[in-house]
């Protein structure tokens, strides 16, 4: 059998089965009732760039309250590296957030490749920045860190679900797993900014642990609140 | 109308109250994404809840869709999430334990009254859940590889893979099945 073959096959199956004129009388039926005029979602850059602003709010008034002394003691050079690294990674993770609210949008790159080459390209840009291999207190301050980072990606990740609240997932897990990627590089960006233990193993280990600890989180949330609602369905 | 002619025109309407707009895009629609539950394995009855319950989904998310966009892949994205979940259901019935993919390929086929629909769910079946369903909408919907992508949350080169993979697994079963006398 060749491909023309089974194409024929496939094709020839778009004029068979069709719904009873009964099933679409009633679906019209159903939602007659409820039919008003609906304001569509707001376009996906602007979306994005509320999402790319509150990771930066967040990040920016928690090391205030927290303090400035990480970017204060690091070179020029390895400020913008590792500061235009989470800005661009920052960006993508939102934009893949907001697509992942969005059913149907079309996607230049498959959203779990690219975080996780971003997550990569960020390991790169802290290797290259912090090479004191020295190990202090790894676990005691790295727990310290690792907290902190988590409890600023909390608001973001509330922010982030105020923001997206008009959105549809189509895979909830997916959705929050990506959200929870954004709120987590808010959380490493507070870190980045305070925080100055410059020790290789310090900020590559736990520094980089609160974006995986929080995307987990909040796949594992957003598959809970979705099991809920369809539980509670009627 | 033509496939995929002036559904974005009534979906506009539909987000706009229309309710004509809303039944004619009903009528439009329904018998692919119908098909679509259909060539999965699901009986009439099933496919027909399978339809309704997906209008309700997309009455209930219709903001969601942006005017300028095509609205196929939407259309085809909600369908699809409707469906998981069936499965996930029908995962928690069955075994409980195992995994949704296995599930979709070893579901029990309740044949539905179209010989077509019936020839295609034979064709199909030694494929993965995953390569049936891009085929289906490429093939049996009529839709392009940047609407599959778009309803499926993936890139065009994840879609191309894909179907690649799928002809290539049914050259094989079907060069096999002619020997054996199968097909």
């Amino acid at each position: 059998m060749r491909d023309r073959e089974i194409n024929d096959i496939l094709e020839s199956a778009r004029s068979s089965d069709s719904p009873q004129p009964e099933s679409l009388t009633r679906i019209s039926a159903s939602i007659r009732e409820s039919l008003r005029p609906v304001r569509p979602l707001p376009p996906a850059w602007l979306l994005t760039a509320a999402l790319a602003l509150v990771c930066a709010a967040v990040a920016l008034a928690g090391a205030a309250r927290a303090g400035f002394d990480g970017i204060e003691k690091m070179a020029p050079w390895v400020r913008g590296l590792v500061f235009a690294t989470l800005g661009i990674f920052i960006v993508i993770a939102a934009n893949a957030s907001v697509k992942a609210v969005i059913p149907g949008i079309r996607r230049r790159f498959s959203t779990g490749p690219l975080l996780s080459l971003c997550t990569l390209a960020l390991l790169a840009a802290l290797a290259l920045s912090f090479r004191d291999y020295h190990v202090d207190h790894f676990v005691s301050a790295g727990i310290a860190c690792l907290i902190t980072g988590l409890l600023h990606a909390l608001p973001v990740a509330l922010l982030a679900g105020l923001i997206l609240r008009r959105g549809f997932a189509v895979r909830p897990a997916t959705a929050g797993w990506i959200a929870g990627t954004l709120a987590g590089l808010a959380g490493v960006s507070v870190l980045e900014l305070h925080c100055v233990n410059f020790e290789a193993a310090h900020v590559l280990f736990w520094h980089m642990a609160v974006i995986p600890v929080s995307a987990a989180i909040a796949a594992i949330a957003a598959a809970a609140w979705h099991r809920l609602h369809r539980f509670l369905a009627p | 109308m033509q496939p995929g002619a002036n559904i974005e025109m009534l979906m506009a309407r539909y987000q706009q109250g229309d309710f004509a707009a809303a039944s004619a895009l009903i009528d439009h629609v329904s018998p692919q994404l119908y098909r679509f539950f259909a060539a999965q394995s699901f009986s009439r009855a099933d496919a027909d809840d399978l339809l309704q319950e997906t209008w309700l989904r997309i009455h209930k998310v219709r903001h969601t869709w942006r005017p300028g966009e095509p609205a196929l892949p939407w259309f085809y994205a909600i369908a699809r999430h409707i469906r998981v979940d069936h499965y996930r259901k029908s995962l928690r019935t069955v075994t409980g334990e195992r995994r949704l993919e296995t599930l979709a390929a070893s579901l029990p086929r309740i044949p539905s009254p179209s010989d077509q629909t019936e020839q295609v769910a034979a064709l199909l079946a030694p494929l993965s859940a995953a390569e049936r369903e891009v085929l289906e909408m490429l093939k049996v919907a009529g839709m392009s590889l940047e609407e599959v992508a778009g309803a499926t949350s993936s890139s065009v080169g994840s879609v191309k893979q894909k179907v690649h993979r799928a002809y290539k697994k049914l050259r094989k079963t079907l060069g096999i099945g002619q020997k054996g006398g199968r097909l």
